[in-house]
């Protein structure tokens, strides 16, 4: 931590000097997969399924590392569930997080973003905060981008979305961000720390795990904790009930060509010049 | 009562604003309620569309603290709205901004946000909410548990935003909000224009994009042969310029340009919905891609399901014959 305020709980008796920035990885079902929806219609078939690290996670990853490395500290990475959680935490450590925290609990799968956030609030309030929390803009999945969001609410921090650069400050306590909007607009915004800044899809280029990093990543502290009985996180009723997981209808005009490649493109040639009139 | 928040930029309302209040007064015919606007930072803000809109009230809440986007004074402000007025559904878009402040005040209020909506039932008394999920290859259908409010962010383009039904004299309200409590901890450095460099698309009659589906960039001269041939431009959709196939000035998408072409050739691209705002306009969208459920063919007037290793050099070479 910047500068430690006495009497501030630290529950790693480890001296950290720099930055503390936890990376929260979400494990999600390979989207290279074919996703198939299961028999009660209210998520996919997880049975059997490969388990990746978020695509987005990777950005947010790689920017906590980068900034470790100019600032010097920690960066930790953080997940929720069970052996998936394991899975991309140690391939988070393997690209060169210093620490991992699973917060294991099979009953968090499926839970809302809300839920979600809450735990992960708890985990990093109980390893004693840090200064900066990155996650990724969204996740493959659900996909809406909000937990990061509501992370920063239950920890009562700032927060930025969305961004394509971070350049810390830390004797000051400021971070500035780079936002990218709609329509090609870049924000600019100086946030004072401690913050959650949620990493747009191709904000760096995220390295990849050396070999010499997969051995190291045996030896890094790995600690497992409940959210029960660890954090306290009692089972909450659901706020919302999964009615159905649908493909969505096509409402759309489209009219598919079909035939040999040679027949199809013939056909779309004839039509984009007589009915579209195009060409 | 419906709250809408409505979103601003640069003295006007955002497109998603009018789907908003779209998407408001139908939900509000189906449940019985009323429908409300709220409008942050509303001082220089053009809203007589609102001003004819049938709906109840607009509310404008005015401050220094509102002058730039602040997550911390938005959700300070809306959290003073719904104290008072106890809507039962609170939209907003599903917007940089909207994304930005809406799970926050979810977690203020304890209460459920479904994100990403593009679409809405009533079965019996209750409300169902369509959100997308999986990059918009599913939708996910959910009803929100206990007392309200629910909270709610609606996809761009999900409602018709120019069949705003008016005939309504909303009452206009500006209420004050103390928000000399409220720590500044974030500060507007400035927005700024992300270089297009020399690629401008958006006077291109014909752009032939590629995607993902292309797997490396060696095979990106697809694109540039079949645009060559019809005499048109190369775009391209995140993933391309995120593995740097091309330079991001190339990107058509929410976070790149927006296009409007005559002609839009969409090949190996699946349609995620930031790539669809930018490039739905064109007159004429013809996409490749041999998923049948990738979204972009839900808004292409000709589809080719099949590998694009095959048409498009087919394509490319039927061109060029025919234009000699």
């Amino acid at each position: 931590m910047f500068n430690s305020i006495p009497g501030t709980p630290q529950s790693n008796s480890r001296k950290i000097t720099g930055v503390k920035i936890f990376s929260c990885i979400k494990p999600v079902v390979d989207p290279a997969t074919r996703l198939v929806i299961n028999e009660s219609k209210t998520w996919i078939k997880t049975q059997d399924a490969t388990y990746v690290a978020s695509e987005a996670d990777n950005y947010a990853l790689e920017e906590a590392l980068r900034l470790r490395e100019k600032h010097n500290g920690e960066a930790i990475a953080l997940s929720l569930g069970g052996e998936e959680a394991a899975k991309v935490l140690r391939a988070g450590l393997a690209m060169g997080a210093d620490r991992a925290i699973q917060i294991s609990d099979t009953n968090v799968r499926g839970a809302t973003e809300f839920n979600v956030a809450e735990t992960l609030a708890r985990a990093i309030e109980k390893d004693g905060g840090a200064d900066l929390v990155l996650a990724g803009v969204q996740s493959d999945d659900l996909g809406t981008g909000a937990t990061g969001v509501m992370l920063a609410e239950f920890l009562g921090w700032s927060h930025a979305t969305v961004a394509i650069a971070i350049n810390a400050n830390p004797e000051a306590k400021t971070i500035q961000v780079e936002r990218e909007l709609e329509g090609g607009v870049i924000e600019s915004v100086e946030l004072t720390l401690p913050a959650v800044v949620t990493v747009q899809y191709g904000a760096n280029q995220p390295r990849y795990a050396s070999l010499k990093g997969i051995m190291a990543a045996k030896k890094k502290p790995f600690v497992v904790w409940s959210a029960g009985s660890d954090l306290g996180i009692a089972p909450a009723d659901a706020m919302l009930e999964t009615k159905e997981l649908v493909v969505p209808e096509k409402k759309s005009r489209v009219e598919i060509l079909s035939g040999t490649p040679e027949e199809s493109v013939t056909l779309l040639v004839e039509k984009l010049r007589k009915e579209a009139k195009v060409l | 009562m419906i709250l809408v928040i409505a979103e601003h930029r640069e003295g006007k309302l955002t497109a998603n604003s009018k789907e908003l209040v779209v998407f408001a007064q139908r939900a509000g015919r189906d449940l019985g309620m009323p429908v409300q606007t709220v409008i942050l930072g509303a001082d220089g803000v053009n809203i007589d569309v609102l001003q004819t809109a049938r709906i109840e009230r607009i509310i404008a809440i005015d401050d220094a603290r509102l002058k730039n986007y602040d997550p911390d004074a938005w959700v300070h402000a809306l959290n003073a709205v719904v104290d008072q007025r106890q809507p039962a559904l609170i939209v907003a878009g599903h917007s940089t901004q909207g994304m930005d402040f809406m799970p926050r005040l979810a977690v203020a209020l304890r209460k459920p946000l479904v994100a990403g909506c593009v679409d809405y039932a009533k079965i019996g008394d209750h409300l169902i909410l369509t959100r997308q999920v999986f990059n918009a290859k599913m939708n996910l259908k959910v009803q929100p548990k206990g007392q309200g409010p629910v909270l709610a962010t609606l996809v761009p383009g999900s409602f018709p935003g120019d069949e705003i039904e008016t005939g309504g004299t909303p009452e206009r309200e500006a209420l004050s909000v103390d928000f000399t409590k409220i720590p500044v901890r974030r500060r507007s450095l400035g927005l700024s224009k992300a270089s297009k460099g020399n690629v401008d698309l958006s006077s291109a009659s014909v752009i032939v994009a590629g995607g993902r589906g292309l797997k490396q960039k060696e095979n990106f001269s697809l694109i540039s042969e079949l645009a060559d041939a019809l005499g048109g431009a190369v775009g391209a959709s995140r993933p391309v310029v995120d593995a740097e196939w091309l330079p991001r000035e190339y990107q058509i998408g929410s976070s790149g340009q927006t296009v409007s072409p005559k002609l839009y050739v969409a090949v190996g691209i699946s349609g995620a919905i930031q790539h669809l705002v930018g490039m739905q306009n064109a007159r004429c969208i013809v996409a490749i891609n041999k998923d049948p459920e990738a979204p972009i063919f839900k808004v292409a007037h000709y589809g080719i399901v099949d590998d694009l290793f095959k048409v498009v050099p087919a394509l490319t070479k039927l061109v060029r014959d025919l234009r000699g």
